[in-house]
C-alpha cells in the first residue's frame, strides 16, 4: 500500500502539487489524467524521488520512503521501476546492456563499472525481452530502434528490476496509436499477470478510461477527481480538462485508434509537451 | 505466462537463453581482446612509470612541500620591483601580437602556394607544404632558442620566434580554408559578368576573410601563452622574469607573476572572443 | 516599372521607401566607417606601442637578418656527394661530409626520441583518465555538488592555463632532473586541456539516459558510466588522440628544464655548438612529430568515419 501525505512540491515561485493525501493498495492500475503542466509528471517523479518533496510524506508498506537516503533511496528506486516517455535508453549500448542496467543496483561497484554480467542475468534480460516480443533485436544498438520498440526495451528493463511498482510516466504520448496499444497491453498485463502496483500518466482520456481500474484526475496541482472509470462523467473531465477538452476527447486520435483489434495505424505521432 | 523471478532463473534457462541467442552471452575472443588491451594499457603504464623512476616521488614530498610553502607565504611585497614585472607582461603581449601579425601577414603570401584550388603545380605545393611542417614541426621555444643563438639575448628573437611558428601554423589553416570554399559563390559572381578583381573581391574574400581574421585572433590567444614562456630560453618578456626569480629562489614572487599572467590570459581570450563575435558573428570559427 | 508598386508615403513625397533606404544605407554606411576608424586608429597605436616596447625596430630587424642568415648557414650540415655514404674509416670515424659524419650520434637521438614518445604517451593516458573523472565532476549538469564543480573548473583552468614547461621547471626542483618530471608536468596540463574539452562534451550530453539510469536505482559512478559514458566516447578518443600528438611536441620541449627526453640535448646541441649538430637533432623532431601527426590524424578519421557510419 502507498500512501501519499499531503505531499507537495513547491519550484520557485510556483507550486506544481498541492497537498495531496491519498492512498494507492497494492495491485491496482491507476492512471493521473489532466492537461499538461497539471503536475503529474512531478507527482509521479517524487514518487521515486527524482523529484524532491517539498513537504509531506509518503509511505510504502507502513515504511517512510519521503526520508530515504543512499542506498536505501537507491534501493527504493529499484523496488520501484519507471517507464519514461522519452525511454530513457543509453541508445550507443546494445538493447541487451540497456535491459541487464536494470540489475545495476545489485552490482558491487568494480562489475558495474567494468560492465560484467553475469550469465544468469543475461538469460534473465533474454527473457524479460522475450516476453514484450523484443528479444530477436537483443543485439542492435538501441538508437537503431523505432519508437515502440524502445518503449518495449524500457519495459523490459524495468521488468528485470523486479519492482513492486512500476510508474510509467506518458509511456505513448511519443507512439503513434498502434504502438500505443502494444505498450498499454503490456503494461496491464504486468499489472494483471505479475499483481504490480501500476501508477500511469496519461494524458488522453480514453486510454485511461479503457485500461485503468482507478482515475485520478489533476488540475493546476490539486486532485480534483478520484474514482473508478465509471464515475469520470463526461462533465467531470471536462472540467479536469478545461480549455484542453476538445483536443483531449477527440475521438480520432484516441479511442478509434485504440480500440482493441483496431489494425487501421494512423500516421500521425502525438508528442505532448 | 508465468511470471519469471531472478531467483528462479537455473542453469537450464541460461542454456536454453544461449542456445537460443549465442551471441548474447559474449564472444570469448572479443572479450579476451578487451580484456587484454586493458591489461596491456597497465602493464605498459605500470613499466613506463618505473623506467622513469616513479619512485622519486616519494623522496620528493619534503621538497615539494618547501616549495609550496614558500609560493603561498608572500615576503617582503614592497621589494618585488612591479614595474618590471608589468613590463615583461607588456612585452610579452607586444611580443605576441608583432609575432601574429607578421605571421599574418607572411601565412598569406604562404597559404595560396599551399593551396590545391590556386597552386595546380604538385611540386611546388608540396614543397611549400613540407617547408611550413618545418615552420609548424618546430616548437615556438626551440625557434625561440634558435634566434636567442643567432641575434642575442631579447624580445627581438621572440618575435621571430613567433612569426616563423605562428606563420607555419597560419599557413597550413588558411589554405586549408581556401581549399574548402564554396565554387558555387565564386560561380554566382562570375554569372553577373564581373571581372577578375571583383570576382576575388565578391567571390573570395567574404568567404575567407572572416575565417582568416578568426584563425587570426586564435592563434593571438594561443601566442600569447607561448610567449610567456619564450623568456624561459632568454627570448624576452614575463618568461625572462620568471627564471631568473625562479633560480634566485623567490618562489613567492613566480607564484605572483604567474598568477598575473593567467589573469591577463584570461582577459585577452575574453577580449579576443568579443572581437570574433562582434565581426564574425558565432558561427565564425 | 510598372510592376513593382510602392505604399504611398504618409508625409511628404521625400519619404517614399527607395529614398528611406538610401538614407538609412548612409547612415549605416557613416556608423561603420567611425568604428572602422577608430579601430584602424587603435590597431595602429598598439602596433607602435608593441614594436617600442618589444624594442622592435627596422633597424634592429635589419641588423639581425644577416646573423640569422649567418646563423643558419653555420648550422647546415656541409655534405659532399662523393664521401656521402662512406662508413667509417680505419681509426673508427666518419670522414666529413659523410652523412654518417652528420648524424655521427644517430642511435643516441633515436633512444632520446623514443623517450620522448614514451613520456608523451604515458602523460596522455594518464591525463585523459583523470580529465575523464575531472570531466564529470566539473561539467554543470553532471557534478555532485554546486562547489564540487566550481572548484573542479578552478582547478582544471588552472592547471590549462600555465605552460607545461612552468610546470616541469618547478617538478624539477622538487623531484629531480629526469622524465619523471616531465611526465607529471605534461599529465597536469593535458588534464586541464582535456577535461575542460570534455566537461563541455558532458554538458552538451542527453540528460535522458541519466535520468534511466537514476530511476533503476544506479548511483552516480553508474549515471556516468553507462548514461554519459557511451554518449561522449567517440568523442574523447578523439580529443585524446589530438592530445598525444600535442603532447609529444610538449615533451620534446619539457628538456630544456631538466625533465627529460630530446630537449635536453637540443638545448644543449644548440647552445654550446653552432655547427651541423642543431640540424641533426631538429630534422629528426621535426620527422617525428610530422610522422605522429599523420599517424594520428588516420585514426582519427577512421574512427570518426566509423562513428558517423552508424
Amino acid at each position: 500500500m502507498l500512501e501519499f501525505k499531503a505531499l507537495t512540491k513547491q519550484f520557485k515561485n510556483t507550486v506544481a502539487v498541492k497537498p495531496a493525501t491519498f492512498t494507492i493498495p497494492d495491485g491496482q492500475m491507476v492512471g493521473i489524467i489532466g492537461r499538461s503542466g497539471a503536475g503529474k509528471s512531478t507527482l509521479l517523479r517524487m514518487i521515486n524521488r527524482l523529484n524532491e518533496p517539498s513537504g509531506g510524506q509518503m509511505l510504502f508498506q507502513g515504511r517512510d520512503i519521503t526520508a530515504l537516503k543512499g542506498r536505501d533511496l537507491r534501493e527504493w528506486r529499484n523496488e520501484c521501476a519507471m517507464v519514461f516517455q522519452q525511454f530513457n535508453l543509453v541508445g550507443r549500448l546494445n538493447v541487451l546492456t540497456n535491459v541487464m542496467s536494470g540489475r545495476l543496483f545489485h552490482h558491487n561497484f568494480f562489475s558495474s563499472m567494468a560492465g560484467v554480467f553475469s550469465e544468469k542475468e543475461r538469460a534473465f534480460a533474454i527473457r524479460a525481452l522475450d516476453r514484450l516480443g523484443m528479444a530477436h533485436v537483443a543485439l542492435q544498438q538501441t538508437d537503431t530502434l523505432s519508437g515502440g520498440q524502445m518503449q518495449r526495451v524500457a519495459i523490459a528493463r524495468a521488468l528485470v528490476q523486479e519492482p513492486r511498482i512500476m510508474l510509467a510516466d506518458e509511456p505513448i504520448a511519443s507512439l503513434d496509436p498502434l504502438n500505443a496499444k502494444v505498450v498499454m497491453d503490456a503494461l496491464r498485463a504486468i499489472n494483471q499477470q505479475d499483481g504490480l502496483t501500476v501508477i500511469c500518466n496519461l494524458h488522453t482520456l480514453d486510454t485511461a478510461r479503457q485500461y485503468c481500474d482507478r482515475i485520478i484526475g489533476m488540475q493546476e496541482g490539486v486532485i480534483v477527481f478520484d474514482g473508478t472509470p465509471k464515475e469520470l462523467t463526461d462533465k467531470a473531465a471536462r472540467e479536469i480538462y478545461g480549455a484542453e477538452a476538445e483536443d483531449a476527447f477527440s475521438e480520432a486520435m484516441t479511442s478509434t485508434a485504440l480500440r482493441p483489434g483496431a489494425q487501421r495505424a494512423q500516421p500521425e505521432v502525438r508528442v505532448v509537451n | 505466462m508465468s511470471t519469471l523471478t531472478f531467483a528462479t532463473i537455473n542453469e537450464a534457462d541460461v542454456s536454453a537463453a544461449r542456445k537460443r541467442y549465442p551471441q548474447a552471452f559474449g564472444n570469448p575472443l572479443v572479450r579476451a581482446l578487451k580484456i587484454g588491451s586493458w591489461v596491456f594499457i597497465a602493464v605498459y603504464l605500470a613499466w613506463s612509470l618505473h623506467v622513469f623512476e616513479i619512485g622519486k616521488l616519494l623522496n620528493a614530498s619534503d621538497r615539494a612541500w618547501q616549495l609550496v610553502s614558500r609560493m603561498v607565504v608572500w615576503q617582503d611585497m614592497a621589494t618585488w620591483q612591479y614595474a618590471n614585472i608589468y613590463r615583461g607582461i607588456a612585452q610579452t603581449i607586444a611580443m605576441a601580437f608583432l609575432g601574429t601579425l607578421l605571421g599574418t601577414i607572411f601565412a598569406l603570401m604562404w597559404a595560396f602556394f599551399a593551396a590545391r584550388n590556386t597552386m595546380p603545380v604538385g611540386i611546388i605545393r608540396h614543397a611549400v607544404r613540407r617547408l611550413l611542417d618545418i615552420f609548424r614541426g618546430i616548437d615556438a621555444v626551440v625557434w625561440g632558442l634558435v634566434f636567442v643563438r643567432a641575434v642575442g639575448l631579447g624580445p627581438l628573437a621572440g618575435v621571430l620566434a613567433i612569426w616563423i611558428s605562428d606563420m607555419g601554423n597560419l599557413a597550413k589553416l588558411y589554405s586549408e580554408a581556401i581549399e574548402n570554399i564554396d565554387r558555387k559563390q565564386v560561380e554566382g559572381v562570375r554569372a553577373t559578368g564581373a571581372d577578375t578583381g571583383r570576382i576575388i573581391r565578391y567571390g573570395y574574400l567574404p568567404q575567407i576573410l572572416p575565417v582568416f581574421i578568426s584563425l587570426s585572433l586564435y592563434s593571438f590567444e594561443s601566442s600569447t601563452r607561448s610567449a610567456t614562456i619564450l623568456g624561459l630560453v632568454g627570448a624576452g618578456g614575463i618568461g625572462m622574469i620568471i627564471i631568473e626569480r625562479f633560480r634566485a629562489g623567490l618562489f613567492d614572487q613566480v607564484a605572483f607573476v604567474v598568477l598575473n599572467v593567467l589573469v591577463v590570459i584570461a582577459i585577452i581570450d575574453w577580449g579576443s572572443g568579443l572581437i570574433r563575435k562582434r565581426f564574425i558573428g558565432e558561427r565564425g570559427h | 516599372m510598372a510592376s513593382i508598386t510602392t505604399n504611398t508615403p504618409a508625409n511628404g513625397s521625400d519619404k517614399d521607401p527607395v529614398s528611406l533606404f538610401e538614407s538609412h544605407r548612409r547612415q549605416m554606411i557613416r556608423d561603420r566607417m567611425v568604428v572602422n576608424v577608430t579601430l584602424g586608429v587603435l590597431f595602429i597605436a598598439f602596433l607602435l606601442w608593441s614594436a617600442w616596447i618589444s624594442r622592435f625596430t627596422p633597424d634592429r630587424l635589419a641588423a639581425g637578418l644577416p646573423r640569422i642568415m649567418e646563423y643558419f648557414g653555420s648550422v647546415m650540415p656541409s655534405l659532399q656527394w662523393d664521401v656521402l655514404f662512406e662508413s667509417r674509416d680505419e681509426a673508427g670515424r666518419f670522414p666529413p661530409g659523410s652523412l654518417g659524419f652528420w648524424y655521427n650520434d644517430f642511435w643516441k637521438y633515436i633512444r632520446l626520441i623514443w623517450e620522448t614518445i614514451r613520456m608523451a604517451l604515458t602523460a596522455t593516458l594518464i591525463g585523459t583518465g583523470l580529465a575523464v573523472i575531472l570531466a564529470f565532476l566539473a561539467a554543470r549538469n553532471t557534478t555532485p555538488a554546486h562547489w564540487v564543480g566550481v572548484a573542479a573548473r578552478r582547478f582544471l583552468e588552472f592547471c590549462r592555463g600555465v605552460p607545461e614547461i612552468l610546470f616541469a621547471l618547478v617538478l624539477v626542483f622538487a623531484v629531480g632532473i629526469g622524465p619523471l618530471a616531465g611526465v607529471i608536468a605534461i599529465v597536469i596540463h593535458a588534464t586541464g586541456a582535456l577535461g575542460k574539452l570534455s566537461s563541455e562534451v558532458v554538458e552538451n550530453a542527453s540528460m535522458r539516459p541519466v535520468d534511466g539510469i537514476k530511476a533503476v536505482g544506479g548511483n552516480w559512478f553508474e549515471q556516468m558510466r553507462y548514461g554519459i559514458l557511451p554518449q561522449v566516447m567517440p568523442n574523447y578518443t578523439s580529443y585524446a588522440l589530438w592530445r598525444f600528438e600535442i603532447n609529444v611536441r610538449a615533451s620534446a620541449v619539457v628538456g630544456f628544464v631538466g625533465a627529460g627526453g630530446i630537449g635536453a640535448e637540443l638545448s644543449h646541441v644548440i647552445s654550446f655548438y653552432s655547427d651541423d649538430r642543431v640540424t641533426a637533432v631538429l630534422i629528426l623532431i621535426v620527422l617525428t612529430v610530422t610522422m605522429i601527426d599523420l599517424l594520428s590524424e588516420r585514426l582519427r578519421h577512421a574512427l570518426i568515419g566509423k562513428e558517423s557510419l552508424k
